[in-house]
């Protein structure tokens, strides 16, 4: 065996710990899972770690990939550190006074997320610059002083320091943090302008406040969890997931908590990403759904649209605007309430409604058994044929069909409809929503569908995928193998690579390139020096530029590619033009004669994508590919009898003709009439709709 | 294709279809709008009507202004231009106040869809325009002449040509001719959007229109509209408000006839009409009556033309809420925003659980303009709240838009593109009306402009002469106040130079409370006193809570205030 030989990839969730090992040569997986623990999970790592390399030496790996949902957790449970603000005069209730608005015009009694800092620790200092970055009133160092007695006395244990137009000009931050440094050792520090040096005071301010909030609990942790890694033997770099597709250094996580916050689905997407890309397919629709909520993203040629506005902890889970605004660059992502345990109700017209309400797994749908009483997605999945009672989770648990039908017929009753049609109807409904979901998600991106590939990952997915797509009018579903471990998978694959932000604001016609190159000389020396920390070679580094940019008076930027290098007016028209492009593809036409300005100024560093060839999946035996069995199924078509396969004894090149059914352990998938399934080289199931 | 009827699943299916595509529509409109209100504040509205311009589905977005007027805008349209007189291509808009939203800054663009070679519906939206030619927006106007360019109801595109003329009259009016028409173009195109994705799902759904679809759709929001009415007792519920007007004081009077299944506002006994520019058409005081109506009511039912169909508004004509053209209109949501506090008053009479106490209501504008240090010319304009009124079971949320959904800017985005230098943003210590549940605070903000030159500050302020009131024994949150440097107070709608050096001062009003502050619990006024949202002395005077030096409850004095008020109050 040669050294170097594999990757390890830990993938921290609510409920399991999976620990997958990758052996680079032949691409096969060993899988641990393991019970996530609390308080601390990194015992649960160690345990599986150990589990997962059952013989393998430690020193044989190379990396070790981690992706926790730690940071999200934290600040859902408010279970952060006790922390202080130092802001400019006269704007500490910038964290409070928000954006002014309401994220839910017609609810009276809405309540909005508490801020991460009491108003009383929130201490002003005088200090002032203009817009520009001038200095319109010097930083008051004693200010800064009584501050820190102010905060060491409440016993804050993180910091966040955030000055008004920082961004532009960090001096006074600095010299700030200093002064807090000196002042109270051992006390972590977040200053905006490192942690998003971006325009706009309140989403700023909570991004700073909600990575100081974080950081004492991360770098402890963390140390914890390296430390381990390096008693068993595992001395590789360890790497940390990223919100925004990327992972970075351990150190780079402790200094930017914040930017691990919605990492926890990133893995999954790039999995389904990559799966679709190996069977040729370029742009995905990524499509989880799961016991609770279904989660989708857009991919074009392996990227992946990424915002720069998020939330964390929403008071709402499914209400935008209910969550606490994070400057953090984060995989564009919809999460909707429409899981297998989705309830049917009626709304308040007295119409048949879905979620997005779940009775989750415990207790779950009334088919579990365990005293859910109402009528969930999977009861009307079990009714309509697309489960099977007797070899749910691969026969690990029995579903009762009985209890389906008796929560059902209670919805059938109130919606006036016979039970089968109810059970269509809670099917149909939920497939409704997602896909209405997907069309407004790319709707606000100016993507058009056609021509997608739809992903189905998650326990629900492929049950509801062929459903969804053909909502889309998409045509093609491809279900990968082993979607059980796809999210820790997908981990191996996240290069390095971290974004930076400044914000200037410019007209192109008129701009100051000394400037401009000035800020992206800082970004990119400070991206490049944190890429080979995480053990990049410099050859190897890869810089992508791009900048917020309107037209002048318009109130939304698009992200538009800017050149590389030194910037001269020379490279004004370049920047012109491809802004031009940009707008065009989005909203069709010009709008000749405007100016245009841009806003922020980003830059991607990250190192090479890791090599992952092979199959990515647990290794598997296929035999002949006959049916297991028949069922009664419903589709929209009417009722069908349907060959029962299962996927474990399905080779490479089957093909089936809908109305079919593919059982495993994860998983069922629902092939309708109208439909074809092959499963390609790659082990992928591919469906295509026919009657298209 | 067939005639068919469609059951519960596939009404709720297609709703949500018809939801989806108005938010698409709303998302296409919104990417290519030149206003930063359009955008960042979400000043806009999107909607799908049937072929009688009954709106079936609006986006999720928007401010109750631009909704509920829309809705009853498309009827305009539809007497002017009858669905089966237009053509593929064509499409409608207008901007008269009468007809649309108040004020001539919100243009509707109303565009008729064709399914195999008939009409079958509409979708249109209204969007806040940058400009509108005549004075910029403001309350100084006396007729609406002054006021910018009235587009009566015309055609915009005609069978896909757009109407040069029209154009070449709106780039000759109005100051940045690019971004204005760069609207109307932005506003077709989200129309476009909704028209291709509702072809789409007839196709999908084998429907030959949207008919059958509107009748369910509206009959279920009506039914459910009128279960919700019942469950207020059958009265005549009244209240009155006093606000600060233009230059003299108004009154708006609401009774509340409750009857069955069905409610009227009427409006009787209101102030008349003015010579100023903060009159109100009666489409803005109907979208401003049914929004706070449906909060309190009904929030879960849809808004479409059915849940309004059990609400009659009228307001006599000539009063300031039913304003008779030739007046001035283009501040009215000064008076417009504070509809829903005689509504919540009168209703508190009834369903004192369901509704909220006064707050700041009318969104504080302020507009500057003039010249920057290098010499540029600019014009910049921002919206402020204040406090909401309390709730019950909960405080009123600090420094918060309502009835309106706009949101603020922040202070960087302004400095960025103007000269204007916001000094202070703070929330107001003291300014919640005191009450078992307190009011909102309000905000100060301090402003100036970094300029050698004089700079034209136009205020659209309300709430400086009468607080907003206290619900059930709370107190009043605090008046609003506007003064110089110098201390010189100006009057809340004026427009004057603020001169290089000074500042300004706004103090946007606080909420009212609710309950009376001596129930209020000991613990939630000691948490407000440490975190120096009241003072000591507040939490004495105005709850009977004693604080101790060292930042807890005295529970002795506490007894001994809270009684001797309470005795007081008996005698």
């Amino acid at each position: 065996m040669s050294k170097e030989a594999y990757t390890l990839a830990i993938d921290i969730g609510g409920t399991f710990t999976d620990v997958v090992l990758r052996e680079h040569a032949s691409g096969i997986l060993s899988v641990a899972k393991v019970l996530t623990q609390s308080p601390d999970p990194s015992v649960s790592v160690l345990e599986g770690v150990k589990e997962v390399l059952n013989g393998v030496s430690p020193g044989a790996i190379s990396r070790a990939v981690h992706g926790t949902t730690l940071v999200t957790n934290a600040l859902i449970e408010r279970r952060g550190a006790r922390t202080g603000l130092i802001a400019t005069a006269g704007f500490r209730d910038a964290l409070e006074i928000g954006r002014e608005g309401r994220y839910d015009i017609y609810d009276l009694f809405l309540k909005l997320p508490e801020p991460l800092v009491e108003r009383r620790l929130r201490v002003e200092v005088r200090e002032r610059l203009y817009a520009r970055g001038e200095v319109m009133t010097p930083l008051n160092e004693d200010d800064v002083i009584k501050a820190c007695e102010v905060l060491r006395e409440a016993g804050v244990e993180a910091v966040a320091i955030v000055f008004l137009h920082a961004y532009v000009n960090p001096d006074h931050e600095r010299r700030a943090g200093e002064i807090v440094r000196s002042l109270m050792p051992g006390v972590g520090i977040s200053v905006s302008h490192r942690v998003a040096a971006e325009l706009r005071e309140f989403e700023r301010t909570s991004t700073t406040v909600a990575n100081a909030y974080v950081q004492p609990m991360v770098a402890r942790y963390l140390a914890r969890l390296e430390d381990g890694l390096k008693a068993l033997g595992v001395l590789a770099p360890l790497h940390i997931m990223l919100s925004n597709g990327g992972s970075c250094s351990v150190q780079t996580a402790v200094r930017f908590p914040v930017r691990l916050v919605e990492s926890g689905p990133c893995g999954g997407a790039l999995a389904a990403a990559h799966y679709g890309n190996r069977s040729g397919h370029r742009q995905i629709l990524a499509f989880d759904m799961g016991g609770t909520t279904a989660k989708a993203i857009l991919s074009e040629n392996g990227a992946f649209p990424v915002t720069t506005e998020s939330e964390v902890a929403r008071v709402y889970r499914f209400k935008r605007g209910s969550g606490l605004p994070l400057l953090v660059p984060v995989l564009d992502m919809i999460e909707i309430g429409a899981g297998g345990g989705s309830i049917a109700h009626a709304s308040e017209l007295g119409l048949p409604t879905v979620g997005p309400q779940s009775a989750g797994a415990d207790p779950g749908p009334a088919c579990y058994a365990r005293g859910g009483q109402l009528p969930t997605v999977t009861d009307a999945d079990l009714l309509l044929g697309y489960l099977n009672a007797e070899y749910f989770l691969g026969g690990q648990m029995d579903l009762d069909v009985d209890r389906a039908a008796d929560a059902v017929d209670e919805f059938a009753r109130f919606t006036r409809l016979d039970r089968m049609r109810a059970a269509q109807g809670i099917h149909d409904l939920v497939n409704e929503n997602m896909a209405n979901a997907a069309r407004v998600h790319a709707a606000e991106r100016g993507i058009d569908l056609n021509g997608y590939s739809l992903v189905a990952t998650g326990g629900a997915g492929p049950v509801h995928a062929c459903g969804v797509a053909m909502r889309l009018g998409i045509d093609r579903v491809i279900v990968p193998p082993a979607a059980g471990v796809g999210s820790a998978f997908g981990l191996m694959l996240a290069p390095i690579a971290f974004d930076y932000v400044r914000s200037f604001v410019a007209r192109i016609a008129a701009l100051d390139h000394e400037v401009v190159n000035k800020l992206y000389g800082e970004m990119e020396d400070e991206g490049r020096a944190l890429v080979r920390e995480a053990g990049i070679d410099d050859s190897e580094i890869r810089v992508v530029r791009t900048a917020d940019m309107r037209y002048v008076g318009q109130g939304h930027e698009i992200s538009v590619p800017v050149p590389l290098g030194e910037l001269t007016e020379g490279s004004d028209g370049e920047i012109q033009a491809a802004f031009d492009a940009s707008y065009k593809k989005l909203y069709g036409r010009l709008c000749d004669g405007v100016p245009v300005e841009a806003i922020h100024w980003r830059v991607t560093i990250s190192g090479p994508e890791p090599e992952i060839s092979g199959s990515g999946s647990i290794e598997e035996v296929a035999d002949d590919q006959g049916a297991v069995g028949q069922r009664d199924v419903l589709f929209a078509e009417g009722k069908c009898r349907t060959e029962v396969y299962r996927r474990d004894k399905l080779g490479r090149g089957a093909v089936l003709k809908g109305p079919a059914i593919v059982e495993e352990v994860e998983s069922t998938t629902v092939l309708p009439p109208g439909w074809v399934l092959h499963v390609d080289d790659t082990g992928n199931l591919i469906l295509i709709r026919e009657d298209a | 294709m067939k005639d068919r009827t469609i059951d519960a699943v596939e009404l709720e299916v297609l709703w949500n279809r018809l939801i989806s595509i108005v938010n698409e529509q709303a998302a296409a409109l919104m990417h290519a709008s030149f206003t930063t209100v359009v955008r960042e504040a979400g000043d806009l509205s999107a909607g799908v009507f049937d072929r009688a311009g009954n709106m079936l589905a609006q986006a999720v977005t928007g401010t109750p202004g631009h909704i509920n007027t829309m809705a009853n805008c498309v009827r305009h349209f539809v007497k002017a231009y009858p669905i089966d007189t237009l053509k593929p291509g064509d499409s409608l808009l207008t901007n008269d106040p009468w007809l649309g939203s108040g004020h001539l800054h919100d243009i509707t663009v109303v565009t008729p869809v064709f399914y195999r070679g008939r009409g079958v519906g509409w979708f249109a939206n209204t969007c806040h325009a940058m400009d509108i030619g005549g004075r910029t927006l403001g309350a100084g106007a006396r007729q609406v002449y002054e006021e910018g360019l009235n587009i009566p109801i015309m055609k915009l595109f005609d069978e896909g040509e757009i109407n040069r003329d029209l154009i070449a009259i709106v780039r000759a009016n109005v100051r940045e001719p690019d971004q204005v028409v760069g609207d109307l173009y932005a506003q077709q195109a989200g129309n476009d959007v909704g028209a291709v994705k509702l072809l789409q799902a007839l196709e999908n759904y084998d429907l030959a229109d949207i008919e059958g679809l509107s009748g369910l759709i509206l009959d279920r929001s009506e039914a459910a509209t009128r279960e919700a009415i019942l469950e207020i007792a059958n009265g005549v519920y009244e209240d009155e408000v006093e606000l600060d007007g233009y230059d003299r004081p108004l009154v708006i009077r609401a009774k509340v006839i409750v009857e069955d299944r069905s409610l009227i506002v009427d409006y009787t006994g209101t102030s008349p009409q003015v010579d100023r520019g903060i009159n109100v058409v009666y489409n803005y005081t109907h979208a401003y009556t049914t929004y706070p109506l449906k909060c309190a009511i009904s929030p879960h039912i849809p808004n479409n033309e059915g849940s309004f169909r059990p609400i009659t508004v009228t307001a006599p004509e000539g009063c300031i809420l039913n304003a008779q053209f030739p007046c001035a209109v283009g501040a009215r949501h000064l008076v417009g925003h504070f509809l829903s506090q005689p509504l919540f008053g009168a209703l508190s009479q009834a369903i004192p659980d369901r509704v909220i106490a006064d707050g700041s209501a009318g969104l504080w504008n302020t507009q500057l303009e003039g010249v920057g240090r290098t010499g540029e010319r600019f014009s910049y304009i921002f919206f402020s709240a204040g406090g909401m009124g309390a709730r019950p079971g909960d405080d009123g949320i600090s420094a918060t838009a309502f009835p309106s959904g706009i949101k603020g800017v922040p202070a960087e985005a302004i400095e960025s593109v103007s000269p204007v230098i916001m000094h202070r943003r703070a929330l107001i210590p003291n300014s919640g009306g005191a009450g078992t549940f307190r009011g909102g605070l309000g905000q100060e903000m301090v402003l100036s402009v970094d300029s050698d030159h004089p700079t034209l500050h136009s205020c659209m302020y309300d709430r400086t002469r009468y607080a907003p009131r206290g619900f059930l024994g709370g107190g009043d949150g605090r008046r609003g106040e506007l003064f110089l440097s110098d201390g010189t107070v100006l009057p809340p709608k004026g427009r004057y130079d603020l001169q290089p050096g000074q500042s300004v001062t706004l103090r946007i009003p606080g909420g009212g409370g609710y309950g009376s502050p001596f129930e209020r619990d000991p613990k939630r006024v000691l948490e407000d006193v440490k975190q120096e949202r009241l003072s000591h002395e507040a939490a004495r005077d105005c709850y009977g809570v004693a604080i101790t030096a060292d930042l807890e409850v005295d529970v002795e004095e506490t007894a001994v205030l809270r009684g001797n008020a309470s005795a007081d109050k008996r005698r």
